[in-house]
């Protein structure tokens, strides 16, 4: 089956790519760049790495600017998944949801409408479980933004390792999906080339600060 | 032990449907629907049919008359629910419910109480039914008359554990 994989750039969407690729053809990548910092759906620091990481996985990006309004920006989802049906011919979707019923049941609604499949490899997995996984499957992400207590800067442009699993593991939900971090994978198995931040900057006040990558290149493996 | 029967077509949506209920059941054996044998049934203490992905509807092809006759009590989750009521002979319906909705129990059971909000992704409902609990004026839990087969059309995995968990006790 022809797939699309909703994808951020950050690990869940990065670990649903691949499982999504043991089993069907992955064609393209599609990503919502939210103009909206406070959007539900669609914010992520750094999302305009997607374009490094298509490029690195070989596969095309289907990418559609949105103002990120409530509710609205789901019509920019339809039309950027809609865009992805007619170019690359999709028969499904794929996200990173794990456990958000607001995200997840709109990406299903929106699917259900276009008649897509809608597929949720990450649905209510064990929290840890996916963090070592990440190791597992060589999915190297740093964490681009903190958001809650006692998440601080020293936290901020560091790899997801086994020690920050541990330090991780003692949060409420480790893997962030209570929205606590967020982050972006610089290199994976399915990687040709690993992406390099040349230039970053950090900004950081009372335990929220985002990791932004100012200019990145790829690199050979 | 407790039978999960798996529903899907697609890999992906097993791990979406049927994963989540095997981390919450610790003895568990999981069979596809097209493989389960009467030695899977009756190794079973109870049976549990799992949902799968809205566009899935192969597994209303598949043999279930085996549910008519087994004593073992069984939950159908969402495409199992379905499943059930084709087998007994109760009406589907066109109706989709997506997302987290409003439940209401309407008559007293052993796998829910109360008002809660469960999480719904569903295209169809079951007309005819004796309903357990209500969602959107549509029956959305129900059990077949005199026997231990419940059929449950949102998923309880997601919000609402106490409903698997009170069936397996």
């Amino acid at each position: 089956m022809k797939l699309g994989v909703l994808y951020s750039g950050g690990k869940d969407s990065t670990l649903a790519l691949m499982k999504a690729q043991k089993y069907h053809d992955v064609v393209c990548l599609i990503t919502v760049v939210s103009e909206n910092k406070e959007s539900f759906m669609f914010h992520t620091p750094n999302i305009d790495i997607t374009l490094l990481q298509s490029q690195s996985m070989g596969i095309p990006l289907v990418r559609v600017v949105s103002k990120g309004e409530k509710e609205i920006e789901l019509g920019d989802l339809k039309k950027a998944i809609q865009e992805a049906v007619q170019r690359f011919k999709i028969e499904g979707v794929v996200s990173g949801a794990l456990r958000s019923t607001y995200q997840a049941s709109r990406v299903q609604r929106i699917c259900h409408e276009l008649d897509l499949w809608c597929f949720n490899p990450l649905w209510l997995l064990d929290q840890v479980e996916l963090l070592y996984e990440l190791l597992e499957k060589e999915i190297h992400a740093v964490i681009s933004g903190v958001f809650a207590e006692p998440l601080d800067e020293s936290f901020l442009g560091k790899e997801i390792d086994k020690e920050m699993i541990v330090k991780l593991s003692k949060q409420q939900n480790p893997a962030g999906e209570g929205g606590e971090i967020e982050t972006t994978v610089l290199d994976a198995l399915i990687f040709k080339k690993r992406i390099m931040i040349t230039d970053s900057k950090i900004d950081y006040a009372r335990f929220a600060g985002t990791f932004t990558i100012l200019d990145a290149k790829l690199e050979d493996k | 032990m407790i039978l999960i029967v798996n529903v899907c077509r697609d890999k992906l949506s097993e791990m979406e449907f049927v994963r989540p209920l095997a981390m919450l059941i610790e003895d568990h054996v999981i069979v596809h629907y097209s493989k389960v044998k009467l030695a899977d049934r009756t190794a079973a203490e109870k049976i549990i049919i799992a949902g799968t992905a809205l566009k899935d509807f192969d597994y209303l092809d598949g043999k279930f008359s085996w549910l008519k006759k087994t004593r073992r009590p069984v939950l159908g989750i969402c495409a199992g629910a379905q499943v059930i009521a084709k087998e007994f002979g109760l009406k589907l319906e066109d109706f989709a419910l997506i997302g987290p909705q409003k439940v209401e129990v309407v008559k007293e059971n052993r796998l829910a109480e109360g008002v809660f909000n469960a999480y719904f992704l569903n295209t169809k409902i079951v007309a005819g039914c004796e309903p357990l609990a209500m969602s959107n004026g549509k029956p959305c839990l129900f059990r077949i008359a005199e026997k231990e087969i419940y059929g449950c059309l949102f998923n309880p995995e997601v919000l609402n554990e106490s409903v698997i968990l009170n069936f397996i006790q």
